[in-house]
């Protein structure tokens, strides 16, 4: 026993696995990845991407010669609400649009079809049925109106 | 009512102070940090034979593990390594966030210290996101700590360590990256298959 005793001693600079300086490393490394990661994401978030085409929309409830707008929320979505008010100021405002929400938290099949992966999405189609916009995250106001009102100028001028 | 009486009573429908979750993220973030340099400093990554204190543990000679310590230490130095005790903390906190959000320790601090300082809340939020985040965390966390208390190296700081990312990025940026996660555990058939799931 007394062996065992001294080779705890002669192994205790083992103990302690990586040692508190380069843990500190690893934090700061960890801290900085976090911080990039973060205002990474604010910058992409709510970007106005381009629509896919003609969609089906048959299992959205959008109805057919109008403007709508598609969002897609899910009960674990902390920034939908946010995003449907302004959307819903924004159609109660235009008598040409609509607002339609998809709740994806029993729907995978809906998420899967259209190829949502986060919420809240939001897509703008056209009376066409033609998907004009796509926003991931928090659109920002003025590029869902920019959105419609190339929208309506494009149905003026057909 | 007003938003400050409706966000103090449970399971109100009006909903919550976003700065509550956020508030609680910080000091989750803080315990997260110390937690994986805790883990980064104790047993999960130590190496050589190990030794344990006043009694010495021969590992095997021939150790298919290598280097590890972890694997050839006793269960009870296992569950006494620091950073396992420090995540076992956070992963009991989240669990509580997830079992009741309400009188969980850092929203009633929030209730009762922080909001009477600052301004009313410009908007409510419902409270089943930021739950659902806990419950992300919790499994984590609670994979870190399973992995531990298997023997696995390195596994409690690499949970915590992602764990304090997402915290962090809740805290910092307001991004609920368990939130996120919905549609993607979802699409992976863990969670909202049918109705009433989840």
């Amino acid at each position: 026993m007394r062996g065992h005793i001294r080779s705890a001693h002669a192994t205790r600079a083992y103990r302690g696995g990586v040692s508190p300086a380069s843990a500190l490393v690893v934090l700061a490394a960890l801290l900085a990845v976090a911080g990039i990661a973060g205002v990474a994401w604010r910058r992409l978030d709510g970007r106005r991407r381009r629509g896919a085409g003609a969609v089906d929309l048959s299992d959205l409830g959008a109805a057919p010669g109008r403007t709508t707008l598609v969002q897609f929320t899910a009960e674990t979505c902390a920034r939908c609400p946010q995003v449907r008010r302004m959307l819903q100021g924004i159609a109660d405002a235009l008598p040409g649009v609509d607002l339609v929400e998809v709740d994806l938290t029993h729907r995978p099949d809906i998420a899967r079809r259209h190829h949502v992966l986060s919420t809240p999405t939001t897509f703008v189609i056209g009376p066409t049925g033609e998907q004009s916009a796509r926003f991931n995250g928090v659109p920002r106001r003025a590029d869902v109106e920019a959105a419609l009102s190339e929208l309506s100028a494009l149905q003026e001028a057909s | 009512m007003t938003p400050d009486e409706s966000a103090a009573r449970p399971g109100a429908p009006q909903g919550i102070d976003p700065r509550g979750p956020r508030f609680a993220a910080w000091i989750t973030s803080a315990l997260l940090l110390v937690a994986t340099f805790l883990g980064l400093t104790g047993l999960s990554t130590s190496s050589g034979p190990a030794s344990f204190g006043w009694f010495a543990y021969q590992p095997l000679a021939d150790s298919t593990w290598g280097a590890w310590a972890l694997p050839t230490a006793p269960l009870a130095v296992r569950v006494l390594d620091p950073g396992f005790l420090a995540a076992l903390i956070v992963a009991a906190l989240f669990l509580w966030g997830v079992l009741s959000p309400t009188t969980s320790p850092w929203s009633v601090l929030f209730r009762r210290v922080v909001r009477p300082r600052l301004t009313p809340p410009t908007e409510l939020e419902v409270p089943r996101p930021p739950r659902f985040a806990q419950g992300v965390g919790l499994f984590v966390v609670g994979a870190g700590l399973v992995l531990h208390l298997a023997g696995v190296p390195i596994a409690l700081p690499i949970a915590t360590a992602a764990a304090f990312v997402a915290a962090f990025l809740n805290a910092a940026f307001g991004f609920c990256l368990g939130c996120q996660m919905y549609l993607l555990l979802q699409r992976a058939g863990v969670v909202g298959r049918g109705p009433r799931i989840a």
